[in-house]
């Protein structure tokens, strides 16, 4: 499938940069942006009609990154994708930067709405789906969370709302990674049953393997008649074996060393 | 000023379809008509303030002119944060209205007073705060913001506010507007404590003592000029129906430092010595400091 090959390509290259980013800031989040990244990558890679010919058009797909913590991730891919020049990494985190810690949308193209605040992207994203919905707009509004972030009441206020006004423009995708700020999900406030809770909401759902490319962007590009959730499964740290499953990686940056060998690994994999 | 204000804003809706109308499940008796005339411009979003505003953030952001209509501190204070990031910081095109200002739903309880809402919005980077006085400078308020694409936020009084102003009319964006002038002191003023303060002045009047009255509806935006023009021989009082704490006056007084001008200004806020009173808005003005004859014992202390 073409998309899933890019999506590969483009995830793997995207790994090597959030690495390097979060190692030469110093800056923390590396675990979540590893999760996330093979998500965003095969939103970027055909799923969505993003594209830097038509970022200004009004009836274009929106991709929202409402875990701002994870912006290495969405700046790698929209920098790779060639939103805006790679070199805005480099100094990602620094004085003056253009790329901040958190999702940071200062005029950047392709960067939809700063997050870091947790529970803000949906209810935002959710306005754009119904503005179109009146308007009789095209486009698909894509909200990405984390699953720490289904604490928040603004993500059940909001899954009532998407099922009232029937924003089948509406697709969240959770980064179900199962471990927030301190431990594992189902410790800190239980989700589970985490696919039924949404049902019961009036959405559709589908739960996938959040690092298969394919699977993935089937669940992405489905057919769906309300708003739609997927569920992502993945791994926090996913492709650096050190960093996998492991909160520390939340705060964590690689030092030298570290990144020398996480990027081995990457490149490694084919 | 409710009534004056939905009037206003559907009659520009029917002219805009940009303009779309939020409110959160509240407008009982006054949102109707604009609703059944221009359905596809109306958006109940339930009881879910937080939700609300962010929503409203995302529709603006689509090029829409979103109001979103609550009570109190219901649209402000709790969904401040939405108003902070996914409105200011974004800078998208939302008019938050409040309405019952102060102590107007004084019977039903602290929850309902709006005492803290202008200074939390002021506050906010790229926030236009406005407080009209009576119908006619809501109408024209609303009719600017309307056109203007900034985030703002209105503060509304309730129902029945007597008319002070000429009809038509006429104010500068940003102004302050002079209801009266007089050669004894100056009473400004913003919102709908206009009603104490012209019966302060016309009591005073009944004394030989003549006061100006300038309603200060621009809040976010007080000119160097108009701070001038101001009689510093002569007392001059702040009357509004808000903490003291970043209200109208700390707006005043900040403004003053900046200029370093040489004025000075007596506050007359509320008081809010008993959260847990309970009385009709005249009452609780009456018990907070904002009574008449509070208003008026300033300018007999001075003479």
């Amino acid at each position: 499938m073409k998309i899933a090959s890019a999506a590969e390509e483009l995830a793997k290259a995207a790994r090597i940069e959030i690495l390097k980013m979060t190692s030469f800031a110093k800056a923390s989040h590396v675990g979540s942006a590893l999760s996330v990244v093979d998500i965003l990558s095969v939103l970027y890679s055909g799923v969505t009609n993003i594209r830097t010919d038509n970022i200004s058009a009004k009836d274009r797909d929106v991709v929202i990154l409402s875990k701002g913590h994870a912006a290495s991730a969405l700046y790698s891919v929209l920098a790779l994708r060639g939103f805006f020049p790679k070199e805005f990494l480099d100094s990602y985190c620094g004085n003056g930067a253009k790329l901040g810690g958190h999702v940071t949308s200062s005029e950047l193209a392709g960067v939809e709405l700063s997050t870091g605040s947790l529970g803000h992207g949906l209810p935002y994203g959710l306005g754009i789906a119904l503005s179109r919905k009146i308007g009789g707009d095209k486009g698909k509004v894509f909200v990405i969370m984390s699953d720490g972030e289904c604490d928040e009441g603004t993500t059940w206020e909001s899954a009532l709302l998407a099922n009232h006004h029937e924003l089948t423009n509406l697709v969240v995708i959770i980064d179900r990674n199962r471990i927030q700020s301190l431990k594992d999900t189902e410790e800190t406030l239980k989700l589970e049953p985490f696919q039924r809770k949404w049902e019961n909401f009036g959405w559709n759902s589908i739960d996938v393997d959040g690092h298969d490319f394919s699977a993935l962007s089937k669940a992405m590009i489905d057919e769906n008649d309300g708003p739609k959730v997927i569920i992502a499964n993945t791994t926090k740290g996913r492709g650096v074996s050190f960093m996998e499953n492991s909160v520390l990686w939340h705060y964590r940056s690689p030092n030298d060393e570290e990144l020398s060998s996480a990027i081995a690994e990457i490149e490694k994999r084919k | 000023m409710r009534d004056a204000f939905v009037r206003t804003l559907l009659d520009e809706a029917k002219r805009d379809k940009d303009v779309v109308l939020i409110t959160g499940d509240l407008g009982f008796g006054v949102l109707e008509k604009f609703e059944s005339e221009l359905p596809s411009q109306f958006i109940n979003a339930g009881v879910a303030e937080q939700s609300m505003l962010g929503l409203a953030a995302g529709m603006a952001s689509t090029g829409k002119r979103v109001f979103v209509y609550s009570i109190g501190n219901f649209p402000t204070i709790r969904a401040l944060e939405q108003i902070r990031n996914d409105i200011c910081y974004m800078n998208n095109s939302v008019v938050i209205v409040a309405v019952g200002s102060g102590y107007s739903y004084g019977s039903q309880g602290y929850t309902h007073h709006a005492l803290e809402d202008i200074a939390v919005m002021r506050a906010l980077p790229n926030m236009n705060v406005y407080s009209p006085a009576d119908p006619l400078e809501t109408e024209l308020i609303t009719r600017e913001l309307v056109k203007n694409q900034k985030p703002s936020y209105l503060r509304l009084g309730r129902s029945g506010e007597r008319i002070f102003n000429r009809n038509p009319l006429t104010l500068e964006n940003g102004r302050f507007n002079q209801i009266h002038r007089g050669k004894d002191g100056t009473i400004l003023f913003t919102g709908s404590i206009g009603s104490n303060v012209i019966e302060a002045r016309d009591f005073l009047l009944t004394q030989g003592i003549e006061v100006g009255v300038i309603s200060i509806p621009y809040i976010s935006s007080i000119c160097k000029a108009d701070l001038e023009s101001l009689d510093s021989t002569k007392p001059i009082i702040s009357v509004e129906e808000h903490t003291i704490r970043g209200g109208l006056t700390s707006a005043l007084l900040e403004r003053i430092s900046t200029f370093r001008l040489n004025i000075q200004i007596v506050p007359v806020t509320a008081e809010q010595n008993n959260l847990s009173n309970i009385g009709d808005q005249n009452y609780l003005r009456n018990m907070n400091g904002l009574g008449v004859p509070q208003i008026t014992s300033y300018f007999f202390q001075n003479n």
